[in-house]
């Protein structure tokens, strides 16, 4: 199989490469509290210059195919966010580990 | 939703102002830890705020398609006002006191008897938020993004909406720097409705362009 089309589109950019048979799940929700926190916790990095929305969406495809396909609206974004965090140098990963383990007990939950 | 959706949002009362808690009863998941580390570990570092992100929900909460409807509706009676918010979205809203707080450049399109618009983002989901609200699930959606730009008669026909095929269809595509709103066209048959009945048929899905201003959805 050729690879050109991987060359040529990187995995958000599927417009025109949808299936007729692929019908738009339409219904509403609300979103959870920790979505919404994460949606205005972005919009504060934009503000800052800390990370820009153009930034964040190219974090979000650049957490590889596996991840864009399995993980949920928000879930990428943080992902994103964190990716980006560490690569500017403003966070490490020993930062992450420690702090999300101090969370997670905060919550009685073991990572 | 495919029967309800043009109910689904309330253009009398106003917006939702549910001032989400920043604190949380429920046991988090991983993404939702992350998410709370990355906050705290920003703001002991003083590189945002304490307050910032709650003030940043609180915005995010007071902007809905309420606004939309507004400018949509001032468009139908006011000439003036349709031609510099067709010239100049930023501009107009500003006009009505809706800040841009996100800094893009806000582009209304025009419906005309001829000409359907409806507006997508194939890459992720810009949106003008500030105008609209958040967007629904749906058109963050895969099978939306993928589908419009291809096959956007189909894919409004999956919202009721059936657009004769005398009429062309034009299919906007946004960026994170350029959002679009569409301008719907005003049904026939409401030339004696006031301004709140007028603004009671300007649903989000109108803006977005996947449905039409219906009197009887009212």
């Amino acid at each position: 199989m050729s690879t050109e089309n991987l060359v040529k589109h990187l995995p958000n950019d599927i417009g025109g490469a949808g299936c007729s048979d692929d019908k738009v799940n339409i219904f509403e929700r609300d979103l959870y509290p920790w979505e919404k926190r994460c949606h205005a916790l972005l919009d504060v990095l934009d503000y800052h210059k800390i990370v820009n929305t153009e930034e964040k969406r190219r974090g979000t495809e650049n957490i590889g195919s596996e991840m864009v396909g399995k993980l949920s609206y928000y879930e990428k974004w943080i992902v994103s966010a964190s990716n980006l965090l560490m690569q500017k140098g403003i966070l490490t990963p020993d930062d992450i580990a420690v702090k999300t383990k101090e969370v997670a007990a905060r919550f009685n939950v073991v990572l | 939703m495919s029967e309800n959706h043009d109910h689904s949002h309330d253009h009398n009362d106003g917006h939702h102002h549910d001032h989400t808690p920043i604190t949380i009863d429920e046991t988090p998941g991983y993404y939702e830890i992350l998410e709370i580390s990355i906050r705290e570990l920003l703001i002991a570092r003083g590189l945002i705020g304490a307050d910032e992100v709650t003030k940043q929900i609180e915005v995010l909460d007071s902007r809905s398609p309420v606004l939309g409807s507004k400018l949509v509706v001032k468009a139908w009676l006011e000439p003036d006002f349709k031609d510099r918010l067709l010239k100049d979205g930023n501009a107009a809203a500003e006009e009505m006191g809706i800040t841009i707080y996100d800094n893009t450049a806000f582009t209304v399109l025009e419906d005309t008897p001829e000409l359907h618009n409806v507006i997508v983002c194939t890459l992720c989901s810009c949106y003008p938020r500030p105008i609209l609200g958040l967007p629904p699930d749906w058109y963050k959606s895969k099978e939306y993004r993928s589908r419009t730009v291809k096959e956007p008669r189909a894919v409004l026909a999956e919202f009721g909406t059936l657009i004769p095929e005398d009429i062309k269809v034009q299919v906007q595509d946004s960026t994170a720097s350029q959002r679009y709103m569409v301008l719907p066209l005003r049904p026939a048959g409401t030339e004696n409705f006031t301004q709140e009945q007028l603004e009671s048929l300007v649903t989000r899905d109108t803006m977005i362009g996947v449905t039409i201003p219906k009197i009887n959805n009212n």
